[in-house]
């Protein structure tokens, strides 16, 4: 009698595994489901207020001020083309963090303003870069 | 002149590729040993060109000829020369170059160790070897020579160097890890295919072969995987040893798909069970494994680990088209072989505990391929980018991982065949007893969710284990009269492949004590000028001083951080460093800066100090401290598996060590 329950046992396990996965993977609701979506300036007013998502683009020029009485507390204007977004971060800035820079920041957005708890610099690696470009530095013309 | 004869070897030990391949097929239909005699020359000899081109590789990166292409990229007259050798591994072409190089090694070892060379079985253990070598030599002919020359209207005087993070003895040993771990799995792919094609899948010489390489192979990479974790910890300061990346789930995959193979291929050779489930198992290591590859090289997936966009990706999707159309067909030739088998009698018995945690290493490999292609598909089908964090991961696979630290206790205590109701209720009552104890004290203590079941778990296992090796101690201490230590000395060395196996599994629960200990994690980011301090969960944290300095590569601002007690009493002072590489670079852009973490650690916690960055105006530096408990059992957990593994994998007095 028990040989045909192993079988079975391994299904529902599989079955109920797959439910599981999709459950974590397509739920609009929770809140920390760690698939975060990635969207343009244009589609913010889309947004829910709950959805975490992540916005890329240049930092504005001359936009980065920093709270005087909170080192760690920065606002500053994110630039997609003519598209502007006001953003406030709260948190360690990374090196590279600087006017035009490059960043992907991640956190919600309500009342017209982002509010990231996350702030990436994407910067051009000097290690798979192509060689011409540092003949400023190491690399002598001939 | 050295760069042509690298690439004309490695065209040469293309051409003989397709002599071995041609020659073998012809020596299986014909059943001539000549022709089998000569492949198995042929490909000894392609191996060895293999090598020899990695050496030559080898040669110009620590002569630091700029002239080619690649070491000029990755190394610089001031590297040092242990970081010349180990730029071998930092690009892209460099990396295929010694990935074949570790094949062609392992595929010298087989050859060698095989007395029989003219068996069907054997040339087609060869002609599997061959393909995927004549695979890797392809893309190094054709798409990433790593002996290209340079392509610039200059003379290169100095190279690149290696990007700093690299710079770090653990980068040196963590990829070579890993790769022998990745690489290993091919050859038990190629006995599991000749295997299929000359139905030798009931020899046990077949299973034990099958069965010790894999183990070797799974040695390395569960090393590899460790090693790269402690690195990310001590150096990349995120505080955290595992983020999964797409290219840390690259390697994680066929380390889950070749763990479960290692339970199931057990039964097999215990029972004659599970044969159909063993092969497929081991093929889809194989293919994880090429997967995994493609991952990292394609440039598919944004990670840390990849390399620059290139044009490998199609090669290795119709690699990998190949390998599945290849490995369906002849599973599908077989399917009568795999009919006849014996089926598992009872629920209760130890191969159905062994088969459900299989089915549990299957599920977590599936929910992590999953999380690792669910970006690729998102965008393909709905035209939205999202990206797969943490939490997806952690959500799905802790209560999954929960079930499978209760089978790593459960399994050893079933009996094979079927565990009646006496001998179940015998075995598992201390163990419940001290999963209910741990269970009542972890509620008291207010640990609560999931890390409450993880310790309670935890305890169950643990105390199963060491019941297991209580037991075996004192029969054998009353049946031949020994000392406690020689017997339990002696029970090990008489039975390595079971006590070797509670060893690993004991590991498993300490690392599992360990990843919980994650749920406590805590964190603070705070600013500081010279004297100032703050109060963190039972911390003080002061910075004493803050002085600068000027070493050969780099600059260094360092932080002299006083942590004391709530009592005022001195526990320890950090150093974190933030260091600017290159920073006599005219070009700020160039300049690379770098924190240099400090750890304060112990079994309990570990005090992880980052100083993220200076305000130079008004003297203020930035820190992130964190608070991480039980980090240490992680990699104690990681130490006591891999001598688990060792103990396993001793050869026996009589036998050859394979």
């Amino acid at each position: 009698m028990f040989v045909s329950k192993i079988p079975i046992t391994i299904l529902t396990i599989s079955f109920l595994a797959v439910i599981w996965i999709s459950w974590i993977t397509f739920n609009p609701n929770q809140e920390k489901s760690g698939l975060v979506r990635f969207v343009s300036i244009t589609e913010l007013d889309l947004v829910k207020e709950n959805e975490r998502i992540r916005l890329g683009g240049l930092v504005k020029p001359g936009s980065i001020s920093i709270t005087p009485d909170n080192q760690l507390e920065c606002n500053f204007s994110l630039q997609q083309g003519e598209h502007n977004v006001d953003v406030f971060f709260s948190g360690i800035r990374p090196d590279m963090f600087k006017d035009e820079a490059e960043v992907i920041i991640e956190g919600n957005y309500y009342g017209g303003k982002f509010s990231a708890d996350q702030l990436q610099t994407k910067c051009a690696s000097r290690y798979e870069g192509d060689l011409k470009d540092q003949s400023s530095y190491k690399y002598k013309n001939t | 002149m050295i760069p042509v004869l690298g690439s004309i070897t490695l065209s040469i030990a293309l051409g003989l590729c397709l002599i071995a391949f041609s020659l073998s097929l012809i020596g299986i239909r014909k059943k001539e040993a000549n022709f089998s005699i000569s492949a198995f020359r042929a490909v000894n000899l392609i191996s060895i060109l293999n090598i020899f081109s990695t050496f030559l590789l080898l040669n110009e990166l620590i002569g630091s000829n700029f002239d080619i292409k690649y070491v000029a990229h990755y190394t610089s007259i001031e590297t040092p020369f242990i970081y010349k050798i180990t730029a071998l591994w930092a690009g892209q072409s460099g990396s295929l170059l010694f990935w074949l190089c570790v094949l062609s090694v392992y595929t010298l070892i087989v050859t060698y160790q095989e007395k029989r060379l003219v068996t069907a079985y054997f040339q087609c253990v060869l002609l599997v070897l061959v393909l995927v070598q004549s695979f890797f030599l392809i893309l190094l002919n054709f798409i990433e020579n790593p002996f290209e020359p340079i392509n610039v209207d200059f003379i290169v005087n100095n190279g690149n160097g290696l990007n700093p993070l690299l710079q770090n003895l653990t980068m040196a040993i963590h990829p070579p890890t890993l790769y022998l771990g990745y690489i290993g799995f091919t050859i038990p792919f190629a006995f599991a295919i000749g295997g299929l094609i000359t139905k030798k899948l009931d020899s046990i010489i077949w299973i034990k072969k099958i069965r010790r390489w894999t183990l070797i192979a799974w040695l390395f990479q569960s090393a590899g995987i460790i090693l790269g974790g402690w690195w990310a910890y001590q150096e990349l300061g995120w505080g955290g040893y595992w983020a999964w990346d797409p290219v840390e789930n690259a390697s994680f995959m066929p380390w889950l798909t070749a763990t479960a193979f290692l339970h199931s291929i057990y039964i097999q050779e215990k029972k004659g069970l599970l044969k159909f489930w063993n092969i497929i198992l081991i093929l889809t290591t194989f293919i994880l494994v090429i997967f995994g590859t493609f991952l990292t090289r394609s440039g598919v997936m944004s990670s840390v680990h990849s390399f620059a966009v290139s044009d490998l990706g199609p090669a290795f999707l119709i690699f990998i088209f190949i390998l599945l159309i290849v490995c369906s067909y002849l599973v599908w030739l077989r399917l009568p072989i795999f009919k006849s088998q014996k089926k598992i009698k009872s629920i209760s018995s130890r191969e159905s505990g062994i088969l459900l945690n299989n089915v549990i290493f299957v599920v977590i490999c599936f929910s992590v391929f999953w999380g690792t292609i669910f970006p690729v598909l998102s965008e393909a089908v709905r035209g939205s980018k999202i990206t797969v964090g943490p939490p997806f991961y952690n959500q799905v696979n802790i209560p999954i991982g929960l079930i499978l630290l209760f089978f790593t206790g459960a399994g050893p205590l079933l009996v094979w065949g079927h565990t009646s109701k006496k001998a179940f209720f015998n075995n598992f009552k201390i163990p419940i007893i001290v999963m209910v104890f741990l269970f009542v004290i972890s509620f008291l203590k207010g640990i609560g969710g999931a890390a409450m079941v993880s310790f309670s778990l935890a305890g169950f296992s643990l105390a199963a284990i060491l019941k297991e090796f209580w037991r075996g101690v004192i029969s054998r201490k009353n049946q031949h009269n020994e000392s406690l230590v020689k017997a339990f000395l002696t029970l090990i060395n008489k039975n390595r492949n079971r006590y070797g196996g509670h060893f690993v599994h004991l590991g498993v629960i300490i690392m599992f004590v360990g990843f919980t200990g994650h749920a406590f994690d805590s964190e603070i980011e705070f600013s500081l000028k010279n004297r100032e301090s703050i109060d963190f969960n039972g911390y003080r944290f002061e910075l004493a001083s803050l002085s600068s300095e000027e070493r050969p590569n780099h600059f260094a601002y360092i932080a002299e951080m006083k942590v004391s007690n709530i009592e005022n009493k001195l526990i320890t002072t950090l150093y974190p460093e933030k260091r600017v590489y290159f920073h006599r670079h005219p070009n700020p852009d160039k300049r690379q800066p770098h924190s240099e973490l400090d750890i304060y650690s112990t079994v309990r916690k570990d005090i992880y100090s980052i100083f993220s960055g200076i305000e130079q105006e008004n003297q203020t530096a930035f820190f992130k401290i964190m608070i991480n408990p039980l980090v240490r059992l992680v990699w104690y957990g990681g130490y006591i598996l891999i001598i688990g593994t060792l103990i396993i994998l001793l050869p026996d007095k009589e036998k050859s060590w394979i």
